[in-house]
């Protein structure tokens, strides 16, 4: 597996210019939503849980959206790369399990993502004046960890699916952002119609943003929500790489591993 | 190996895409240092039967084994080592080297063991310029050296090879048999369309069966 995240990272690296354009276009993401925040600075706004203001409230859904795009559409980005660069059959000819195969090419992404993540965070912090005084940094990132290894299992299931269908960016690409426009990423769930709240309660990443903006800004209450997480990862999980072995078997059985 | 003695055992082997059989009841085995090669024009079956025994590709009918193993599974996935469809399967960011490396590090034990086996193997095929170049900068003979000394990582029992010297200038070509010459326990299954090839081989089977 650290090989497969050894190599993406090589990959990545030898592109240099993105790794600052990240940065910039994170920067700006947050440049924009500051202003916006400081539009409205005294308004009343909806209940925004553990954050002291909408800017404190969505730098956290900003930072996780990242995390959670990585881990639900990641392992799919890489199995496609895989299919148009030709080099899939050469990696199933390897001697891999599927586990290794699915969670070594997640591992990069989503390593990755993390960073961005903590990256974003500590320049909301120094920059924009974010307050971190209150933040519980070990909650935050176990919180992070387990959110991150619980959304995988989104990932390796859409993984299946690009392995299967093959194109299967447009589904990658619109997951992580219909998760956290229902799950309270930029703005609270709670101003959502009534059926709509209900749905986004219970979507996994709700579990994300609540607990990492409790672990962040209150230094407390985010065990029950990495509780949560680490139990829809111990579930889900073994589910998704089960599927995801089964749909590599599918492409043994129809021969379409080795075609684009 | 088998009670036989094979440690490749092919077995009424089919493969079917669509209403097209492409390989029909084939029956092969091959013994340690055993070389055959599946002789034919492109789009007969070749590459077909090297995928079904490199664990790619499923056989429709019929069973393949490696040392017992059934073609595909982890333990005969770890005895193979194949050069399938080598103009485009490597990482064309990375330099040849580390491609080899990755590689590596998916057969061998520890990072010293793969540093050591690429070490050899690029010594052994005269890989250096083809080491240090990025993977797309390099010709497709430059690639398909390197597809070659992918496929002899950590010494695998069964050598797969499709169309090996297809692109090769007359020096590669004396390195890869050289290489194959200096590896007498590995079964060498090798698909081609040139009859310069045939000279290396045990036995032929002719395609289509």
């Amino acid at each position: 597996m650290l090989a497969l995240v050894r190599r993406d990272f090589q990959v990545t690296r030898s592109y240099r210019l993105p790794f600052a354009l990240d940065l910039v276009y994170g920067f700006i993401n947050l440049l924009v939503y500051f202003f916006i925040s400081k539009t409205f600075e005294g308004a009343r706004t909806a209940n925004l849980g553990a954050a002291p203001s909408y800017f404190a409230f969505v730098t956290v859904g900003i930072a996780i959206t990242v995390v959670i795009g990585a881990a639900s559409s990641g392992l799919a980005a890489r199995i496609r790369e895989e299919q148009l660069t030709g080099t899939l059959e050469a990696l199933m000819a390897q001697p891999l399990t599927a586990t290794e195969v699915a969670l070594g090419l997640a591992g990069f992404p989503f390593l990755f993502a993390v960073v961005r993540a903590a990256l974003y965070i500590l320049i909301a912090g120094t920059v924009f004046g974010l307050p971190l005084g209150e933040a519980d940094w070990l909650g935050f990132v176990l919180c992070l960890t387990v959110a991150g290894v619980a959304l995988s299992a989104l990932g390796v299931l859409v993984g299946s699916l690009v392995l299967v269908i093959k194109r299967g960016e447009l589904l990658a690409g619109m997951i992580p952002f219909a998760m956290g426009l229902l799950s309270g990423a930029f703005f609270p769930v709670s101003v959502l119609p009534g059926w709509l709240e209900v749905i986004g309660r219970v979507v996994p990443t709700r579990f994300a943003f609540d607990g990492l903006r409790a672990a962040v800004f209150e230094g407390a209450g985010w065990e029950a929500d990495t509780v949560t997480l680490a139990l829809i990862a111990l579930v889900g999980l073994p589910i998704a790489i089960a599927f995801f072995a089964k749909a590599l078997a599918y492409g043994r059985r129809s021969g379409t591993l080795g075609q684009y | 190996m088998t009670n036989d003695g094979a440690v490749l055992s092919i077995q009424g082997l089919s493969r079917r895409f669509g209403s097209r059989e492409v390989v029909r009841s084939l029956d092969l085995s091959m013994a340690r240092g055993e070389r055959i090669a599946l002789w034919g024009p492109n789009g007969s079956g070749k590459t077909t039967v090297l995928r079904c025994v490199a664990g790619t590709l499923t056989p429709t009918a019929g069973r393949v084994e490696i040392v017992g193993h059934p073609a595909g599974a982890l333990q005969a996935r770890r005895l193979v080592g194949a050069s399938l469809a080598q103009e485009r399967s490597f990482y064309l960011r990375l330099s040849g080297h580390a491609n080899l490396m990755f590689f590596a590090r998916l057969r061998y034990d520890s990072e010293r063991e793969a540093a050591a086996g690429v070490a050899a193997l690029e010594d052994e095929l005269e890989l250096g310029e083809i080491a240090r170049q990025r993977a797309d900068r390099c010709s497709s003979g430059m690639i398909q050296q390197l597809a070659i000394a992918r496929a002899l990582l950590g010494d695998p029992a069964v050598i797969l090879l499709d169309e090996p010297t297809k692109s090769l200038d007359a020096d590669a070509r004396g390195r890869l048999w050289a290489a194959i010459d200096r590896r007498p326990n590995a079964a060498v299954l090798f698909a081609t369309h040139l009859d310069s090839d045939l000279e290396h081989c045990d036995e032929r089977l002719s395609f289509p069966v």
